[in-house]
C-alpha cells in the first residue's frame, strides 16, 4: 500500500506540475461555464417544473462524457511508454515495489486527475442544480459515479495499450482508436441495421450496450431516443456497469501481468528475408502474401518522390501488403454499407442511410488523419532525422510534397472504399445523383482539411504526441464544435449564426447536400466549399513556409 | 597544386544567440586527406561549428568554406561535398538498413542502378553488409553508428564530419570504428571528428583543434597542441646506473621552480621531472648534470598528454568566464 502511495504521489505531482494540466482544467471550466451561459434562462423567469434545469443537466452530462473521452486517454496511454523510453520503468521494476502497486499507483493517480477534471465542472453543475428539477443523489451523485467508472475504464484502456506500444504517438493513436471503438463505433451497426429480430440485429443491439452512451441516455430518461427492440427490454445502465467492471478487472490483471521486464526486453528482428529462403518457402509466401513484405526491395524507382516512398515504408501499415489488406477491409465495409443502404431505404429512406455513411466516413477521417499526418514533421524532429533531411539536396517543396502525397493516397483509398454505398443510393433514387456528387466533393474537402490541419499543427511542435493531441483537438473543434452549435439551433443561436458556423464544417455541408434531417433548411453549398478550400490553401501556405523555415539554416 | 589548397577553411567564425556567444572568431584550415580531432568540453562550440559547416546554422559573422564553396551562399554545393553524421542517429521505424540507405541515396539524386552499387560498397566499407536486412531501429548503438557512417558515404563526399562517432561504443566496436576512419582518410577524404574519448582521437588524428568557451584554444599536431596548452612538460633523464641518481635529483631541485615534481625510479635508473621550464633552462640543466659527472645516457621529453591539454583549455575558458562575470557584477551594482 505504501508503494502504491509513493507512485500516486509521484505521478500526481508530475501531472499537476505540468502546464498542460492547468490548461486542460481551465479549458474545461470555461467550456462548461459557456454551456450553462448558453442555456441560462434569458427572461429571468424559471418554470417550477424543473424542465429547464434537466435540459441543461443533460447538456452538461453529454459534454462531461465527451470531455472524458477526449482528455482521459492522453495521460495513461503515454505514461507507460514514456517510462519505458526514459528507462525509469527499469528502476521501478528493480525497486521493492510490486507490479500491482506500480499499476495501482499509476491508475489511481490518473483517477485523481480525473476527479480534478470532474470537480472543474462542479460550478457549472451547481448552477444547473440551482435551476431546480434535479435530485442530488439520483442525478448529480449518480452522474459523477458513472463518469468515474467510464474514466476508470478509459484509464485501463490507456495503460493496457501502453504496454503494447513502443512510441507515445502510436500509444496515443491506439488509445483513441480503442476508446472510440468502445464508445462511439458500437452505435453504427445498430443504426445501420435497426430494430430487427435476426441474430445479426440482436448482436448489433447487444454490441451497442458496451458503449456508455445508451446507459447515460437511460439515466437521463432519454432511452427512447436511441433504444429499440432489445434495448427497451434490458437496462443499459446495468449492462454497461457490468461490462465496464469486467473490463476494468480483466484489463487490470492483463496489464499487471504485462508490467514486467519483458516490456524492456523486446527481441530484435534478425532480418528474415524471403530471398534467402528455400525455393518452396519463396513460392508459398508469394501465393500467401501476393506482395511479400519480407522480400528484398529493388529500391526506390526513378521519377518517384523518395520521401513519399519513405513515408509509406516507415508507416506501420504503409507497406503494400498492408495497403492491400486495407483495401480488402474497406471493400468489406463498403459491402456492409451497400447492404445497409439497400435495407435502410425500406424503413427510413436513403437520406437517413446516406447521412449515416457520411458521419461514419468523417469519423474515420477524423480518427485516422492525425495518426497519418501529425507526425509528419514533429516525428522527424523528435527522432532526429529532420536534420538528416536538411543536409540532403531535397528541396522543402519536395519533402512536403512527398509527405502530403503519402497521406492523400491513403485517405483516397479509404474514401474510395465507401463509393459502392453511394452507388446503391443512386440506383435506388437516381434523382440523388447530383447530391451524391456534392457529398463526395464535401468528403474530399473534409479529408484535405483534416490532413492540412494535422500537418500544419505538426510543423509547430517537436513532439509527435503533443502534435497528435492538438490535431485531434482542432479536428474535433471543427467537426464536433460546429455540430454543438447546430444542436443549439433553436436557442440561443439564431438561424444565421448556425448557418455561418456550419459552413466551416464540410461534414455539415455533406449532410446538407444529402438533405439529412435537421440540415434541409440551410444553404451551405457552395459557400462551405469556398470556405474549406480557402482555409486549406491558407493552411498549405502556412505549412509550406513553416517547412521552408525549418529547413533553412538556424 | 590543388591538393595543397585547404579543403576546409573557417575564417573568424562567430555565432551569437542573443547575448550568449557560442563561437568567437574561430579560424581554422584543413588540408585534404587529414583527420582533424575537434575537441572541447560540453557547450564549447564544437557542434555549433559543425552545424555551420554542414549548413544547418548560419554564422553571425565570418565565413566557412568547404572545397571553396561558401557554407551559406553555396549550400547546395556544400551538401554534395559533405557527409554529416550527427550525434543522434535519426532512425526511421519499420525500415531495413538497405531501404534506409536507398532512401538517402535517392535523396541525393543517385540513379537506381548506381545506388544499388553504392549501397553495397558503403556497407562493405563499414563492415555492415551482414546487417543490410535488419530493421534500423532494432540495431545496437554500435551497429547504428556504422550504418550512420555508411549513410554519410553514399554520395561519395570529399569531407566527412562525424559528431561523436565513438560515443557509447564498446572497445571492440571502437577499434573497428578507428580502422574504418583510417581507411577513409587513406582514400583521400578529409575527416572532422569530435569526441570525448581523447586517447581514441590521439591515435587517429593528425591534427587536433581544442575549442573551449567558443574560442579556439590550440590547433596543430598532438605535440604542438599539448606543448601549447600544457603548462608543464615531462622530462625523463635516464642514467647509466642508479648509483648517483639520488644525488643528481638533489642537484636538480634548486635549478627548477619550487613546485616542480621530481620522481626518482631507482629500479629504472630514471628521474622524471614535471616542470614549466623552457628549452633554454633544460639545456642548462643537462649541461649542469654532465659537468657534475652524472652518467646521463638519455635526456628526453615525454610526448604530451591530450587530456591534460584539454583540461588546461577548459580551465582557461572557465577562468575567462569567471573574469567576465566579475567584471559584469560591479557594473550591474553601479547601475542599481
Amino acid at each position: 500500500m505504501n508503494g502504491c502511495l509513493i507512485i500516486i504521489e509521484r505521478e500526481l505531482l508530475a501531472l499537476l506540475r505540468s502546464g498542460r494540466t492547468l490548461a486542460i482544467l481551465l479549458a474545461v471550466s470555461i467550456a462548461f461555464s459557456f454551456i450553462v451561459f448558453l442555456k441560462w434562462p434569458s427572461s429571468g423567469i424559471v418554470d417550477l417544473d424543473g424542465a429547464k434545469g434537466r435540459e441543461v443537466f443533460a447538456w452538461l452530462t453529454y459534454a462531461m462524457l465527451a470531455a472524458a473521452i477526449l482528455i482521459v486517454p492522453v495521460f495513461p496511454s503515454t505514461s507507460l511508454v514514456t517510462e519505458v523510453r526514459r528507462r525509469t520503468l527499469e528502476l521501478l521494476l528493480n525497486s521493492p515495489l510490486s507490479r500491482t502497486s506500480i499499476y495501482l499507483g499509476k491508475a489511481l493517480a490518473m483517477l485523481g486527475f480525473v476527479m480534478l477534471l470532474l470537480f472543474a465542472t462542479l460550478p457549472a453543475l451547481t448552477c444547473c442544480y440551482l435551476m431546480g428539477g434535479l435530485s442530488f443523489t439520483d442525478d448529480v451523485l449518480k452522474l459523477y459515479l458513472f463518469l468515474t467508472l467510464v474514466s476508470l475504464q478509459l484509464i485501463v484502456i490507456g495503460l493496457l495499450v501502453g504496454t503494447y506500444c513502443r512510441s507515445t504517438e502510436s500509444a496515443l493513436r491506439w488509445s483513441y482508436g480503442v476508446t472510440f471503438a468502445m464508445t462511439i463505433v458500437p452505435w453504427f451497426p445498430d443504426a445501420l441495421f435497426p430494430g430487427g429480430t435476426s441474430p445479426i440485429a440482436q448482436g448489433c443491439q447487444l454490441l451497442k450496450l458496451i458503449s456508455p452512451i445508451p446507459a447515460l441516455m437511460k439515466m437521463l430518461n432519454q432511452s427512447s431516443v436511441g433504444g429499440s427492440g432489445l434495448m427497451e427490454s434490458r437496462d443499459p445502465v446495468l449492462w454497461y456497469v457490468g461490462f465496464a467492471t469486467l473490463f476494468i478487472v480483466v484489463g487490470s490483471v492483463v496489464c499487471i501481468l504485462r508490467l514486467s521486464h519483458s516490456l524492456l526486453d523486446r527481441s530484435r528482428s534478425q532480418g528474415f528475408i524471403t530471398d534467402d529462403q528455400d525455393q518452396w518457402v519463396r513460392a508459398s509466401r508469394r501465393v500467401l502474401f501476393l506482395v511479400d513484405p519480407q522480400r528484398r526491395s529493388a529500391g526506390i524507382p526513378p521519377f518517384v518522390n523518395p520521401v513519399m516512398v519513405k513515408e509509406f515504408q516507415c508507416r506501420q501499415f504503409g507497406r503494400m501488403h498492408w495497403l492491400l489488406r486495407l483495401v480488402a477491409g474497406c471493400a468489406v465495409l463498403s459491402l456492409l454499407l451497400t447492404l445497409a443502404s439497400a435495407q435502410g431505404t425500406e424503413s427510413r429512406g436513403v437520406e437517413y442511410t446516406g447521412a449515416l455513411i457520411i458521419v461514419l466516413q468523417v469519423a474515420l477521417i477524423v480518427l485516422l488523419t492525425p495518426g497519418l499526418a501529425s507526425g509528419m514533421i514533429a516525428g522527424e524532429m523528435e527522432g532526429g532525422s529532420w536534420n538528416l533531411l536538411r543536409v540532403t539536396p531535397l528541396t522543402p517543396g519536395r519533402i512536403l510534397r512527398g509527405k502530403l502525397i503519402s497521406v492523400v493516397l491513403t485517405l483516397a483509398l479509404l474514401l474510395c472504399a465507401t463509393l459502392p454505398g453511394y452507388a446503391v443510393i443512386m440506383l435506388i433514387k437516381p434523382t440523388l445523383q447530383q447530391q451524391v456528387v456534392q457529398v463526395l466533393i464535401c468528403l474530399i474537402l473534409a479529408a484535405v482539411l483534416s490532413m492540412l490541419v494535422s500537418a500544419t499543427v505538426s510543423s509547430f511542435f517537436r513532439k509527435t504526441a503533443v502534435a497528435t493531441t492538438v490535431s485531434y483537438g482542432c479536428l474535433v473543434a471543427i467537426f464536433g464544435g460546429t455540430m454543438l452549435i447546430w444542436m443549439n439551433r433553436e436557442a440561443p443561436f439564431g438561424f444565421g449564426f448556425v448557418q455561418q458556423a456550419l459552413r466551416l464544417n464540410p461534414m455539415a455541408a455533406a449532410l446538407n447536400a444529402m438533405q439529412a434531417a435537421g440540415f434541409e433548411s440551410y444553404d451551405l453549398i457552395p459557400s462551405s466549399w469556398w470556405i474549406t478550400g480557402i482555409t486549406s490553401i491558407v493552411l498549405l501556405v502556412i505549412l509550406y513556409f513553416q517547412t521552408l523555415r525549418l529547413t533553412r539554416p538556424d | 597544386m590543388q591538393n595543397q589548397a585547404p579543403v576546409v577553411e573557417i575564417h573568424e567564425l562567430s555565432k551569437h544567440y542573443g547575448e550568449f556567444v557560442a563561437l568567437d572568431n574561430l579560424s581554422l584550415t584543413l588540408n585534404r586527406g587529414s583527420i582533424l580531432g575537434f575537441i572541447g568540453p560540453n557547450g564549447a562550440g564544437k557542434t555549433t561549428t559543425i552545424r555551420i559547416l554542414v549548413g544547418l546554422s548560419r554564422p553571425t559573422s565570418g565565413y566557412a568554406r568547404i572545397g571553396g564553396s561558401d557554407c551559406v551562399r553555396e549550400l547546395a554545393k556544400v551538401r554534395r561535398l559533405v557527409g554529416y553524421m550527427p550525434d543522434k542517429f535519426g532512425s526511421y521505424d519499420n525500415m531495413r538498413v538497405r531501404e534506409y540507405l536507398d532512401f538517402f541515396g535517392a535523396a541525393f539524386g543517385i540513379s537506381r542502378r548506381e545506388r544499388q552499387k553504392r549501397v553495397a560498397e558503403v556497407l562493405e566499407l563499414t563492415n555492415a553488409t551482414w546487417m543490410q536486412d535488419r530493421y534500423v531501429e532494432s540495431l545496437s548503438h554500435g551497429m547504428q553508428q556504422r550504418v550512420g557512417i555508411a549513410r554519410t558515404l553514399l554520395h561519395n563526399p570529399e569531407v566527412l564530419i562525424l559528431d561523436e562517432p565513438a560515443n557509447g561504443l564498446d572497445p571492440e566496436a571502437r577499434i573497428e570504428m578507428r580502422t574504418i576512419l583510417l581507411r577513409l582518410a587513406a582514400e583521400g577524404r578529409t575527416l572532422i571528428v569530435t569526441s570525448h574519448i581523447l586517447p581514441e582521437l590521439a591515435r587517429i588524428c593528425d591534427r587536433i583543434a581544442i575549442v573551449a568557451g567558443g574560442k579556439l584554444r590550440a590547433v596543430g599536431t598532438l605535440q604542438e597542441v599539448t606543448r601549447e596548452l600544457s603548462q608543464r612538460r615531462t622530462i625523463e633523464i635516464q642514467f647509466l646506473n642508479s648509483a648517483t641518481i639520488a644525488a643528481a635529483a638533489g642537484r636538480l631541485r634548486p635549478m627548477l621552480e619550487h613546485d616542480a615534481e621530481i620522481t626518482v625510479s631507482e629500479t629504472e635508473s630514471i628521474i622524471r621531472c614535471r616542470t614549466a621550464a623552457n628549452d633554454e633552462k633544460l639545456t642548462e640543466l643537462l649541461r649542469h648534470l654532465i659537468s657534475s659527472g652524472d652518467l646521463v645516457s638519455q635526456f628526453r621529453e615525454v610526448a604530451g598528454d591530450l587530456e591534460e591539454a584539454f583540461v588546461s583549455a577548459a580551465r582557461e575558458a572557465e577562468a575567462e568566464r569567471t573574469e567576465k562575470a566579475a567584471a559584469k557584477a560591479p557594473a550591474a551594482e553601479v547601475a542599481r
